[in-house]
């Protein structure tokens, strides 16, 4: 019975992160760009917004505070701040049912998430000192597949979604650099631009569970893969065609501690997940994995309020080799 | 994207594309069954646990409504009898209650759970059920029932029941308790 969970999270997060483009600045802006400079940009461009896109939008992505460890490629030093808020989650959808005269149990699965991404860089070296560089992004992602039960533990659930992205960019130039060639940077695309994505999402959610007493332990690996491009770009050099690829895997622990507060028993529990990077993603955010411990403490509400499993405080820490994070709020908890 | 991180790619891409295959072959390996409330229960013949006290919420016909006795007689979706409930001191609109509406009735009751053999329990006799375990969560404390018509209803029971020791095909008999709430449908 236990399962479909359709979660809630809003995080803000601030980073020190490179803006999109603003440490190639100065290259491009004194048309000194060459062929190769001007494919490393473009690459490192799609890589960025590509990265940003499924950062804010995807539902796989953890979310949290973050703040970097570590340099971005391309980039002049830089103090920034990037929130970005979440709401969404996946879930099974009623009991499991028959398939046919076969030994497995089937359930549908949804998953969605709206997110929305807003970043602010100051320059604070070189020719850029004191501009400042502003990104936003929005997503929406749809989607669902199937859950498959191989015996009363053991469940498969491949999916496919799509996420609709919308990114701008723009740039307040304070510096006399900045203020002599902003026009210029325009002019080649690269500043002030905005970009309209599709991502195309496939994954396989292969999860194990284990009762333990009244213990739940959740084990779950989860690989998808993501493809994205542009169709829409106010810019000439701000393309995107890309592939990106996750894979999580998860252990959670949800324990019921035999103790009711307003007529709702208490648990408490969390996770570990290790979450792999790979293609546009990983380049885009300069990550190859990310490492997330997530602590809980809930009211089991489960059949008491319509829907609604539990309702808590929760938090997150994640690290991943240039970057570390968190996340605190509520905890909610849907099952349908 | 760098040479390796194409590879690292794809590679994920093409597991991901052999994942219907893998997902394929294990569901012909499986061995997953729905649950049934009609297997026969695990352990001897005995009485596990009574006096469980559930909260439902039901819809129902009224039969009849004593307001001197301070009793209503609901007729339960799925469920044959017509059980006497005590009004609770919380029931309102009691006026415009006739029998033979259609009510949305908050009500409580007590489980009690059997393991039965021919529906007998030694030194008992016959212990007439009225629904059967269907599936038992024992970490959120869910019970599933399963009555007679093929209806299910899921109870979450207090701290402290067996559930450990219930399962599927278990017996069980509800006595009705009390009515707390009531609402007039249509």
């Amino acid at each position: 019975m236990r399962e479909p969970r359709l979660g809630r999270s809003i995080a803000r997060r601030t980073a020190t992160v490179a803006a999109l483009g603003a440490g190639l600045l100065p290259l491009a802006a004194h048309g000194q760009v060459t062929p190769e400079q001007a494919t490393q940009i473009r690459d490192a461009m799609s890589n960025r917004v590509e990265a940003l896109t499924i950062l804010g939008g995807a539902s796989g992505i953890a979310g949290a505070d973050f703040r970097s460890t570590g340099r971005f490629e391309f980039s002049e030093p830089a103090d920034a701040a990037i929130a970005v808020s979440k709401f969404g989650g996946a879930g099974d959808i009623g009991d499991p049912q028959p398939l046919g005269s076969l030994a497995v149990g089937w359930q549908p699965r949804l998953q969605g998430n709206m997110g929305w991404l807003e970043g602010t860089q100051h320059l604070n070296a070189g020719l850029l000192e004191g501009d400042v560089n502003r990104i936003k992004t929005y997503g929406i992602e749809f989607g669902g597949g199937v859950r498959f039960w191989v015996d009363d533990h053991l469940s498969f659930a491949p999916t496919l979604s799509g996420l609709y992205g919308h990114t701008s960019e723009t740039y307040t130039a304070n510096s006399v650099f900045m203020r002599t060639n902003l026009e210029t940077a325009k002019q080649i695309g690269l500043v002030d631009w905005t970009l309209d994505t599709w991502t195309l999402i496939t994954g396989v959610d292969i999860q194990y569970l284990i009762a333990l007493r009244r213990t739940i332990i959740t084990v779950t690996s989860s690989p998808v893969y993501y493809h994205t491009e542009s169709f829409e770009s106010s810019s000439a050099s701000v393309n995107v065609k890309g592939d990106s690829g996750t894979w999580a895997n998860m252990v959670d622990v949800d324990i019921p501690l035999g103790v009711e507060l307003f007529g709702h028993e208490l648990r408490m529990g969390g996770f570990y997940r290790w979450t792999g990077l790979y293609g546009g993603l990983r380049d885009g955010l300069h990550e190859s994995n990310f490492n997330e411990i997530h602590g809980r403490l809930v009211l089991d509400f489960l059949t008491q309020l319509w829907k609604v499993q539990w309702i808590g405080i929760g938090g997150s820490y994640i690290r991943g080799p240039n970057i570390s994070g968190w996340t605190a709020g509520a905890d909610v908890v849907f099952r349908f | 994207m760098r040479p390796a991180e194409a590879r690292a790619t794809a590679t994920l891409s093409r597991r991901i594309c052999r994942a219907p295959a893998v997902v394929a072959a294990l569901a012909l390996a499986g061995c997953w069954s729905a649950p049934v409330a009609t297997v026969k229960p695990m352990g001897e013949p005995r009485l596990i646990q009574d006096g469980i006290p559930v909260e439902s919420v039901q819809v129902a016909v009224v039969s009849s409504v004593d307001r001197s006795a301070g009793t209503i007689e609901l007729r339960m979706r799925g469920r044959a009898a017509i059980w006497t409930y005590r009004i609770g001191p919380q029931v309102s609109g009691l006026d415009n209650i006739k029998p033979g509406n259609v009510v949305r009735a908050t009500v409580t009751e007590e489980l009690a759970v059997y393991v039965l053999r021919d529906g007998e329990l030694p030194g008992k006799g016959r212990i007439a059920e009225d629904a059967r375990v269907l599936a038992v969560d024992a970490s959120y404390r869910l019970l599933k029932l399963q009555y007679p018509d093929g209806r299910t209803e899921t109870f979450k029971v207090p701290l402290g029941t067996r559930l450990e020791q219930m399962g599927a095909g278990n017996s069980v008999v509800i006595q009705p308790v009390a009515l707390f709430a009531l609402r007039r449908r249509g």
